[in-house]
């Protein structure tokens, strides 16, 4: 927004955390929006006279994010559908690599566990967020924070494996036509999502996921070393990723 | 109650006399409130306010766009707007001459009839 780059630093980092700490209380989008122009319209006519932003939001980002927040009505739908989406997307980004190795049967506890931890995931990550907007100083902080969260679900994944182990659950068997349907809704979901989002995210992530094992599967390469390579082209992979789309983050800032 | 809590609700009738006077934008609001001697309190206060009033059907807004570039968001008076402020209006003048009343007569009538012991 040609708005936007007007604003001082301070102040765009203002209206960032701001709209982070309204979204993730499960505030409306439309008023999200609203309130966040009319208060770069404002920082900016006051950058503008020179004054500094505590004299517009006072002392503490926080309790003024707070004071904002209680004039807004809650969204609950709204959260719903983006827990919904996050879910599916969870879900079909887990199916497809498996898929790709023509197995796909779970046992009921691993169903029921799958949800669970992604629930809890989304509810973690959305609490994190809210924290991590009011302390915006602490990049360190936040960091430690964010990868504590991305760290708990494979901690959860690896506890839910050995349970698997111990408790024996009916066990939800994918045949051949299913698995195909199964494959397709899957694909469909993460392409709705990716276009929704206007997001290559999902995409990349997906094959990122899927492709390394599916043709390093086809080669004669043992079976540990395929581990290690594959994993090595995955994670290498988001963090190469992750470090490009950072770049052009930064590039349109400036 | 600190300055700036007693503040809200006065400060809550002085917008509704602001808007009525003229159709006008957040900073402008924070700026004339200024030029009345208000400037202890952080001119973003104005908006949960005006948000509140929004809620309460008090004032309705439009978006327009300004000469220099970004949209502004004007803010009206409705009639239950108007009917508010008159009540303010009344409840302030009432508050104030009590309070001026206390504080002249104690003030006056110091040392004589208050409670001693």
């Amino acid at each position: 927004m040609k708005n936007e780059q007007k604003l001082s630093h301070q102040s765009n980092t203002f209206i960032e955390d701001l709209r982070v700490y309204l979204f993730s209380s499960g505030k409306n989008e439309r008023e999200i929006k609203e309130i966040t122009e009319e208060l770069e319209v404002h920082l900016q006519e006051a950058e503008q006279k020179g004054k500094s932003i505590e004299k517009i939001i006072g002392n503490s980002p926080k309790e003024y994010m707070e004071m904002i927040s209680k004039e807004m009505s809650n969204d609950y739908l709204a959260w719903m559908k983006y827990i919904v989406i996050i879910l599916l997307g969870m879900f079909s980004l887990n199916i497809i690599p498996e898929l790709l190795n023509g197995i796909l049967s779970y046992s009921v506890l691993e169903i029921i566990g799958h949800i669970v931890i992604a629930l809890i995931f989304i509810t973690f990550t959305f609490a994190s967020f809210k924290y991590i907007s009011v302390i915006s100083h602490s990049n360190k902080k936040k960091l430690m924070l964010l990868s504590s969260v991305a760290f708990t679900p494979i901690i959860l994944f690896i506890g839910l494996i050995y349970l698997n182990r111990a408790f024996e659950t009916p066990i939800v068997h994918f045949n051949q036509i299913a698995l195909i349907i199964t494959g397709a809704i899957a694909v469909l979901i993460i392409i709705g999502i990716s276009f929704w989002a206007k997001s290559w995210v999902l995409i990349i992530l997906l094959l990122l996921l899927s492709l390394p094992d599916y043709f390093l599967g086809k080669t004669s390469i043992t079976d540990e070393t395929q581990l290690i390579v594959s994993g090595l082209i995955t994670y290498g992979g988001i963090g190469l990723y992750i470090w490009f789309s950072y770049k052009q983050h930064n590039k349109s800032q400036q | 109650m600190s300055t700036t809590q007693m503040l809200k609700g006065i400060i809550d009738g002085c917008l509704l006399a602001i808007i009525k006077n003229k159709e006008t934008y957040g900073y402008e609001m924070a700026e004339k409130l200024e030029e009345y001697g208000f400037d202890s309190f952080s001119e973003g206060t104005i908006y949960p306010l005006l948000m509140r009033m929004q809620k309460e059907k008090l004032v309705s807004s439009t978006l327009k766009k300004s000469t220099a570039g970004p949209r502004r968001k004007y803010y009206s008076l409705t009639e239950k707007g108007e009917l508010e402020l008159e009540n303010f209006m009344k409840r302030w003048e009432q508050l104030q001459s009590n309070v001026n009343n206390v504080l002249h007569n104690e003030s006056q009538n110091e040392g004589d009839g208050t409670i001693e012991k």
